[in-house]
């Protein structure tokens, strides 16, 4: 007991005193949970400045101007007569978006003739782009059906006919989660899940590098089959700590949307946690020099953000990064944790992400097993003269 | 030291072989696969279908009909979608409420709802939009339908169906390919963490080898000596990735490849500026790694291709002009999609000229090096 009891403080004691580690635990787990959801504090995008191009100089066409500089979407910032002109402003990027009433439109309107409200948004911004053509199109289809609805009744159609003429069906959209559609409850919920994952590969697979380092220059050192457990306890531990304040206090501050029982969320990190650090552990044998773990997590994390199928749905990703992915246990993390917290999904209807957690336990932990046994201790890049 | 040091690093070192030759056109390749459907396809649907019948199953198939939709089930209560809707197995529900085929038939405009899944918020976005489209067409059809029933004339009916017909374009985007709209500004990002981490290797890989010399001019020739091969090598990495944009994306630059070449340029200067100045203050490899992950890897997000950078509050507005990646980008766009007259042009050179500002300072301030 005694001897576990040393062990135990033998390794809290590496890790305090790894100030690499620290700076990670410390520094960074506090950090990220700041900066990461920086650029998003407004939620939503505001309103985009547009150009109009009106050439038609009609009563219709002034309402239309005033309807679109209404939406919360855009604003209108310059009134144009030639859409060369308006091109210029996109250019220069004073505007981001471009509507273009045609010559007559008020007349053909009025006579049912056929004509073209066109919008333009500038694509190479991809939430502006959303946002202008939403604006446009709101403005632009709600005012000609009223003024076709108007011109209906003038001909003297039958009233009750005239919906379902103009408006065969109607489609009422409504997020089912996530109502606002804020880009914070959006990026916040799962990159924390990685900023977890990935601080965590760093912490505990650099301490394992070092760890191997110090058992290569002959250092006393606690056996593996006591100093292994005890670390991944360790880790395990205070990233569950990490993951009450991440979900618990942060997510609370940021406002995002909170379903999870407590209880339920913390056995789910606890099991995401135990996969995350077997494969921080794995990860510190697998590299040959001490940065190596930095270096993986550094070089890993856009590639993982983009398969995780938060911002690309992960059917319409390739299957063999598909796959890829799998191994990952950032993956089907992200997705447990926003299923059961954010879209109030039940922990029994989570089976699939859990089945794959627990098969990456079992495979980083046997991977550990092996490479425990085999691997030679790294090298480290340079150590400073000033610090022995 | 007649030839340049950096090319003996480059050969002992295998990890900044692989973070300079290798990883930079294969992380490009890596996210033209993972967006290489352009825009998503057969995106799932649940449908709960209160009234089921001819109106409904025509509308059920022109969903599934649609590129961007696959219905996946059909459900005949609320409950059942939402389950599937909260597990992810489908991306939205729409319900066909009851009474939907008489009220088409009356002319009542019956109200089909959508339920999207917000939280994957671009996959929401497309799946919904994608419903607009196919229940558009589908309505379209039905109006005629109704209208020719009326003992409406067809060429009347065929002309109050279309009577405003919104266009919109997307520009310098014209078919509206997420891979070309997220690829061109993701691989400049991944470009610009591989470059940080190689700098910071290599000028470890100095420190390590022999001690800096003590004058101002002889370190900072020192430190050209190490860094320049490496610096060509990652301009010509940033050429070969906008070669893969253009071959795999349709990506033409609107404007002169001169000043893409030139933005590359001074983006590698820049951010090997910046690499020597976080080694100059955190001479401990792990310490300057953390850093470099801290100030770079969240570059993406404050670039504002996604969320807009005037929309951003001053402190991310700041913390994203810190990074020369958010200048860089500022001139892809400026040139390669506007093609943006040199006024627009000038301010994101000269910003990215600013960072070499600090390299005197960092250069004096590097550890003297030497093996330990």
């Amino acid at each position: 007991m005694s001897r576990l009891a040393r062990a135990w403080g033998q390794e809290w004691r590496y890790l305090y005193r790894d100030s690499a580690v620290m700076m990670v635990l410390l520094g960074g787990v506090l950090f990220y949970a700041f900066l990461y959801p920086l650029p998003y504090r407004h939620n939503v995008p505001g309103e985009q400045p547009v150009v109009v191009v009106n050439r038609d100089h009609s009563a219709l066409a002034r309402e239309l101007t005033r309807r679109v500089e209404a939406t919360p979407e855009v604003r209108v910032v310059a009134r144009l007569d030639d859409e060369d002109q308006a091109r210029e402003w996109i250019a220069e990027g004073r505007a981001h978006g471009l509507l273009v009433i045609p010559a007559h439109f008020q007349r053909d309107l009025m006579l049912g003739r056929p004509t073209t409200l066109s919008y333009a948004g500038d694509a190479s911004y991809f939430l502006i782009y959303s946002r202008v053509v939403e604006g446009l199109l709101t403005a632009g289809t709600t005012l000609s059906l009223e003024t076709q609805a108007r011109r209906a009744l003038m001909q003297g159609r039958e009233m009750t006919r005239i919906p379902g003429e103009l408006q065969p069906v109607r489609l009422v959209r409504e997020g089912a989660f996530n109502p606002l559609e804020g880009y914070i409850d959006y990026v916040v919920p799962a990159v924390f899940v990685l900023i977890l994952h990935q601080t965590l590969l760093i912490a505990a697979g650099c301490l394992t590098a070092r760890d191997r380092w110090r058992r290569g220059q002959g250092e006393a050192a606690v056996p593996l089959r006591l100093a292994l457990p005890l670390r991944l306890l360790n880790f395990v531990a205070i990233y569950l700590l990490f993951a009450m304040l991440y979900f618990g206090v942060f997510f609370q501050y940021y406002q995002v949307p909170r379903h999870a029982d407590p209880i339920a969320l913390l056995a789910l990190a606890t099991l995401f946690l135990t996969a995350t650090g077997l494969c921080a552990l794995a990860l510190g044998y697998a590299v040959n020099r001490l940065e190596g773990p930095t270096l993986v997590v550094l070089v890993s994390s856009l590639p993982i953000v983009f398969c995780a199928g938060f911002v690309w749905p992960s059917q319409s990703l390739p299957t063999a990064l598909r796959w890829l992915a799998d191994l990952v246990p950032a993956t089907p993390g992200i997705q447990a944790f926003l299923k059961l917290n954010q879209m109030g999904a039940a922990p029994h209807e989570l089976a699939p992400e859990l089945t794959l957690m627990l098969a990456q336990c079992l495979g980083y932990g046997l991977l550990l097993l092996l490479l425990a046994r085999h691997r030679r201790p790294p090298q480290p890049l340079w150590v400073p003269p000033h610090r022995d | 030291m007649a030839l340049p040091d950096g090319g003996q690093a480059l050969r002992e070192d295998s990890w900044l072989r692989l973070l300079s030759l290798w990883l930079p056109p294969l992380a490009t390749l890596l996210f033209l696969a993972i967006f290489a459907q352009g825009a998503p396809r057969d995106l799932p649907l649940a449908v709960v279908n209160l009234d089921p019948g001819g109106a409904s199953r025509a509308l059920i198939r022109a969903l599934d009909a649609s590129p961007g939709l696959a219905v996946h089930r059909e459900y005949r209560s609320l409950a059942g979608a939402r389950v599937a809707l909260r597990r992810g197995e489908v991306l939205a529900t729409l319900v066909i409420p009851e009474d939907f085929a008489a009220h088409l038939r009356q002319g009542r405009s019956p109200r089909l709802a959508a339920f999207e899944n917000t939280q994957y918020l671009l996959a929401g976005k497309f799946i919904g939009s994608a419903l607009v489209d196919a229940v558009g067409d589908y309505g379209a059809r039905a109006g005629a339908a109704l209208r020719l029933a009326h003992g409406d004339p067809a060429p009347r009916v065929a002309l109050a169906v279309k009577a405003v017909r919104p266009q919109v374009v997307s520009l310098f985007n014209p078919a509206m390919s997420y891979a070309r709209f997220l690829v061109t500004a993701i691989a400049p990002a991944m470009w610009q963490v591989l470059l940080v981490v190689a700098t910071v290797l290599a000028v470890f890989w100095r420190l390590r080898r022999a001690p800096l010399p003590a004058g101002n001019g002889a370190r900072l020739k020192a430190m050209t000596s190490t860094l320049a091969p490496l610096g060509l090598v990652f301009w010509l990495q940033g050429l070969l990735m906008l070669a893969l944009f253009a071959v795999f994306l349709e990506w033409q630059p609107a404007g002169g490849w001169g000043w893409l070449l030139l933005g590359l340029a001074l983006t590698v200067l820049a951010v090997q500026a910046m690499a020597v100045l976080i080694v100059a203050l955190m001479p401990e490899p792990l310490h300057a790694l953390s850093a470099c992950a801290a100030y770079l890897a969240p570059a993406f997000a404050f670039m504002g291709i996604t969320f807009p950078r005037a929309d951003m509050n001053t402190l991310a507005w700041w913390w994203g002009a810190l990074m020369p990646s958010t200048h860089y980008m500022e001139l892809q766009v400026a040139v390669a999609d506007h093609a943006a007259p040199f006024a627009t042009l000038w301010p994101p050179l000269v910003a990215l000229l600013l960072f070499l500002a600090p390299l005197p300072l960092s250069v004096r301030a590097l550890p003297g090096g030497g093996a330990s």
